[in-house]
């Protein structure tokens, strides 16, 4: 299931295809060989790993003699990456025990001499440098901050990164849009109103709480996309990764609003010429697809006429992995069988 | 798949993870743990080196092993120049090498133990390793002559505060490797199964049930729900054998969100008892009374093999458990016990069979795109990332043009008569290769499933699912040549190692052996599956696979 990294061609493709839209702890439970799979999809992900790779190769002036620290080094790659590009040394540091793999495969690769591996914490572990250049980290997950590692990759900053150090990538922007995905929202959805001929609403409430991660077509699209945040690595905060922002849709055509969904794009400003990698659903294949919020409602809107709102994200209180997403929508027209005032609704993933 | 909860992995060690503890659970008083064990720790019972023995404190340990063994750790530690890290390499050293018969372990130099798997703990909670930094201390105090107080106190203080870090480290270490554990126990979890609270729930309990109550819960029963090979298999044999539901007691072992209960019940069921031991139950007994079963159907939580129902005996048992590769959750164990306890003596199981399958696997672009793949990426070698693909059975959807023979029953299973026992085997196959083949990749694992209307009826030797409907009954593959199911197939992949696999003829005969062994490490529902095979001079190997 990892591996078929093809791009969809619907709103959703085949089973396999939705198993690998499925939350980890499924995708897990669904793949024996997960420990693999994560990282085999992950390297294969090449818009991801390209994008990386040019933007330390295509910038040998500034890793060479450096410093350089992988926050969340998982095989390495970008590790070696930093090395190949004449860093002066590279620290790779990651809490899972990939890291046994990743020592192997630096000595393989004739690095062990360049690249120091440490397994743990970043918070606790010792560096063998007090001050690091440059930091590379892959720290992006569904909905740019699920499971993400960006706090961490703000902990290593403020401890290590020296006065005028760079991070790669710096700056990550979240968008949303809204989009017509009448026939997926009636199978997950709809759905439970009648399976095999009996009411399962119970499981119906659950289910619209859960955003979906998965590949969105172009076409399903109704409105352009709103920018709603921002982060630039250098100076934000891990306060500020709890967010509570506006959007602005504007519909495109006249059609059918069943949810709204989100995407990140990020760029390598440090770089010499800019390099930038989008997630969106306009854009090449990633694994992190796009996340879609289903609402409770369906929006019948015309060409141009908007829909606006606040999207807010902050991590659950009781369980930091998961993010409490909270969307309110306004459809503000005059047509009162159309209009929709106070929508909102809860997510959790 | 098996949606009963019979989780029972998620054991003391698993809290200790969350709760930055590595007392027992007697310590629970204490949530912070860590803090007061250094201030009690001297009154901490401690286990010998050498034995089992426990001593009440670690200074009448070390008395003992330097009188009895000539194990003068402090000594040691001084004569090698051994820091705290050291020390505690050097104790798991002894303690692993004890446990593994050398008695007399050899520590006349630091190399002997300075590989970092000494790092991780030998005996869980060894209060050893937590008094290490005292003892240091009275060691140096002891040795501090008079006239020095002053200078040895200060060196004592930073000792002490080097030792605190490096204790800390070695607290995280250790944190770290029960975290690696847990994670490893999170990726078996059966996500439809959070552990029922045995005694006393924990914190890691609690975040993990409202994890899965909170969402994984949707989508496994959903993808279940959506298996229309599975579901509607059941639907079809109650519907189609109303006459023999109508007016019976049935009982559902691991009855998830309750769809098997209500198509029972809708048939005419007096009676339907469905038991889970998962928080699907709650959601469970509320769509139970939306469509209205109330009176029929009685929801019950827990172990089938714990909870108390209210019959002696029912004629019916219906349950969805199979697992990848059939066996894999061992589930079917709970509902032989259930059969044996409580169906009637002419009762009846639904479904009624079972056959185990396997076939020669070859499928060059799945090597090549999953195995070649690490040969080189983006420039870098990364075949160290292959040493463990060949440990565990990969499950996927093939396509059966990568079987290069005919499948073969290697187990055929009676479900109204098979033991538990019997689930653990070793049994002979024969295939015959219809195509050439450049290499043997694997084996393909699948298995087909029997609906018969009564406990007489036996199933053919070599019953296809597909010959069995022409013929009116109920029956459905996870095969290749099925519609996909949520079990897809389970592939064994060989590892040739440095021998360039041999290209085999169409004709070849292979022959082998299959055994399935249960891998029960402290309730972990694993399967160990080992394959044996010969096929001319070409093909012969052995190797065995985990399923996790």
């Amino acid at each position: 299931m990892s591996g078929s990294g093809t791009p969809a061609s619907g709103v959703i493709t085949s089973s396999a295809d939705r198993m690998v839209g499925m939350e980890h702890a499924e995708v897990r439970y669904f793949t024996s060989y997960d420990h693999h799979g994560i990282h085999e999809e992950m390297l294969k992900d090449d818009v991801r790993t390209r994008s990386y790779r040019d933007s330390i190769y295509q910038n040998r002036h500034i890793f060479k003699d450096k410093v350089v620290l992988d926050v969340g080094c998982g095989t390495g790659i970008l590790s070696m990456f930093a090395a190949r590009a004449g860093a002066k040394h590279v620290i790779g540091v990651d809490m899972s025990s990939i890291i046994e793999k990743a020592k192997e495969i630096v000595a393989v690769n004739g690095l062990s001499d360049k690249i120091t591996l440490l397994q743990g914490k970043m918070e606790e572990v010792h560096l063998p440098f007090p001050k690091v250049d440059i930091i590379i980290s892959e720290w992006m997950g569904y909905f740019l901050l699920y499971e993400s590692m960006l706090d961490t990759v703000l902990y290593a900053r403020d401890t290590y990164l020296s006065q005028g150090g760079l991070i790669f990538p710096d700056k990550a922007t979240m968008y949303v849009a809204a989009i017509e995905d009448g026939e997926y929202k009636d199978d997950k959805i709809g759905f439970w109103d009648n399976v095999y001929g009996f009411d399962y609403s119970p499981m119906k409430d659950i289910a619209l709480t859960e955003p979906l991660v998965d590949t969105v077509e172009m076409k399903a699209l109704v409105t352009d996309p709103c920018p709603i945040i921002t982060f630039d690595l250098n100076t934000v905060t891990a306060a500020d990764l709890a967010f509570r922002v506006p959007y602005n849709l504007t519909a495109k055509r006249s059609d059918f609003i069943h949810a709204l969904i989100a995407w990140f794009d990020i760029e390598f400003s440090a770089c010499h010429k800019p390099i930038y990698f989008s997630t969106g659903p306009h854009a090449k294949y990633t694994h992190w697809k796009q996340t879609v919020f289903y609402l409770p409602d369906v929006l019948t809107i015309e060409e141009n006429e908007g829909v606006s709102g606040w999207l807010e994200n902050r991590p659950n209180d009781k369980n930091k992995r998961d993010l409490d997403i909270n969307l309110t929508y306004k459809f503000e027209v005059d047509d009162p069988t159309r209009r929709v005032d106070g929508g909102n609704c809860s997510y959790r993933m | 798949m098996a949606s009963q909860s019979q989780n029972t992995q998620r054991l003391p060690e698993d809290a200790h993870a969350d709760s930055r503890s590595v007392s027992d659970e007697s310590d629970s008083s204490n949530e912070e743990g860590w803090e007061d064990l250094e201030a009690d720790d001297e009154s901490q019972p401690v286990v010998d080196l050498f034995s089992d023995q426990v001593f009440p404190d670690v200074r009448s340990l070390l008395k003992e092993c330097k009188e009895k063994h000539q194990f003068d750790l402090l000594k040691i530690q001084k004569d090698l120049d051994l820091d705290f890290l050291d020390t505690i390499k050097l104790v798991n050293y002894v303690r692993s090498e004890v446990k593994s018969g050398n008695k007399i372990p050899d520590v006349s130099s630091k190399s002997k133990f300075a590989d970092d798997v000494y790092m991780k703990p030998v005996l869980e909670d060894d209060a050893l390793l937590y008094s290490l930094d005292d003892i240091t201390e009275e060691q140096g105090e002891e040795a501090a002559p008079g006239s020095e107080a002053e200078r040895r106190v200060q060196e004592l203080q930073e000792d002490l505060e080097r030792l605190q870090t490096q204790f800390s480290e070695y607290r995280l270490a250790v944190q770290q490797s029960m975290e690696d554990q847990l994670t490893k126990e999170d990726d078996k979890l059966d996500a439809s199964a959070p552990s029922g609270s045995s005694n006393g729930a924990t914190k890691a309990q609690e975040i993990d049930e409202d994890y899965f109550a909170s969402y994984a819960y949707n989508g496994i029963h959903e993808s279940m729900l959506k298996d229309a090979i599975r579901t509607d298999a059941y639907r079809d044999f109650v519907y189609e054998n109303k006459n023999l539901f109508k007016d019976k007691v049935v009982l559902d072992v691991g009855c998830g969100t309750g769809i098997l209960s209500m198509f029972c019940a809708k048939a005419g069921a007096k009676k339907v008892i469905s038991v889970d031991n998962s928080n699907i139950i709650d959601r469970a007994k509320e769509i139970v009374f939306d469509n209205e079963f109330g009176d029929v159907i009685t929801l019950v939580r827990g172990k089938i093999e714990e909870v108390t129902l209210p019959v002696d005996k029912v004629d019916i048992i219906i349950s969805e458990w199979m697992g990848y590769a059939l066996l894999f959750e061992a589930m079917f164990d709970s509902v032989i016990y259930a059969r044996d306890r409580y169906l009637a003596p002419d009762g009846l199981m639904v479904p009624s069979h079972a056959t185990l399958r396997i076939a020669p696997y070859a499928d060059p672009d799945f090597i090549d795109s999953h195995i070649n793949f690490w040969q080189n990426v983006y420039g870098f070698k990364m075949n160290s990332m292959l040493l463990k693909i060949y440990d565990e059975a990969v499950v996927r959807g093939i396509s059966s043009s990568t079987l290069a023979a005919d499948s073969t029953i290697f187990l055929p299973l009676p479900l109204h008569t098979i033991t538990v026992d019997e689930l653990s085997f070793l049994k002979e196959f024969q295939v015959t290769l219809n195509q050439d083949i450049d290499a043997l990749d694997g084996w393909a694992i699948w298995f087909d499933m029997f609906f018969m209307p009564s406990r007489d009826s036996p199933i053919p030797e070599n019953a296809v699912p597909s010959d069995m409907q022409k013929k009116g009954y109920v029956a459905f593959t996870t095969g290749p040549d099925g519609t996909e199911t949520h079990w897809q197939q389970t592939v064994a992949l060989i590892d040739h190692g440095k021998h360039k696999p041999k290209p085999l003829k169409k004709g070849q005969v292979i022959t082998g052996k299959i055994g399935y062994q249960k891998r029960d490490t402290e309730g972990s529902r694993g399967l160990r599956i080992g394959i044996q095979w010969q096929g001319g001079e070409n093909t012969k190997g052995e190797q065995k696979w985990g399923l996790q």
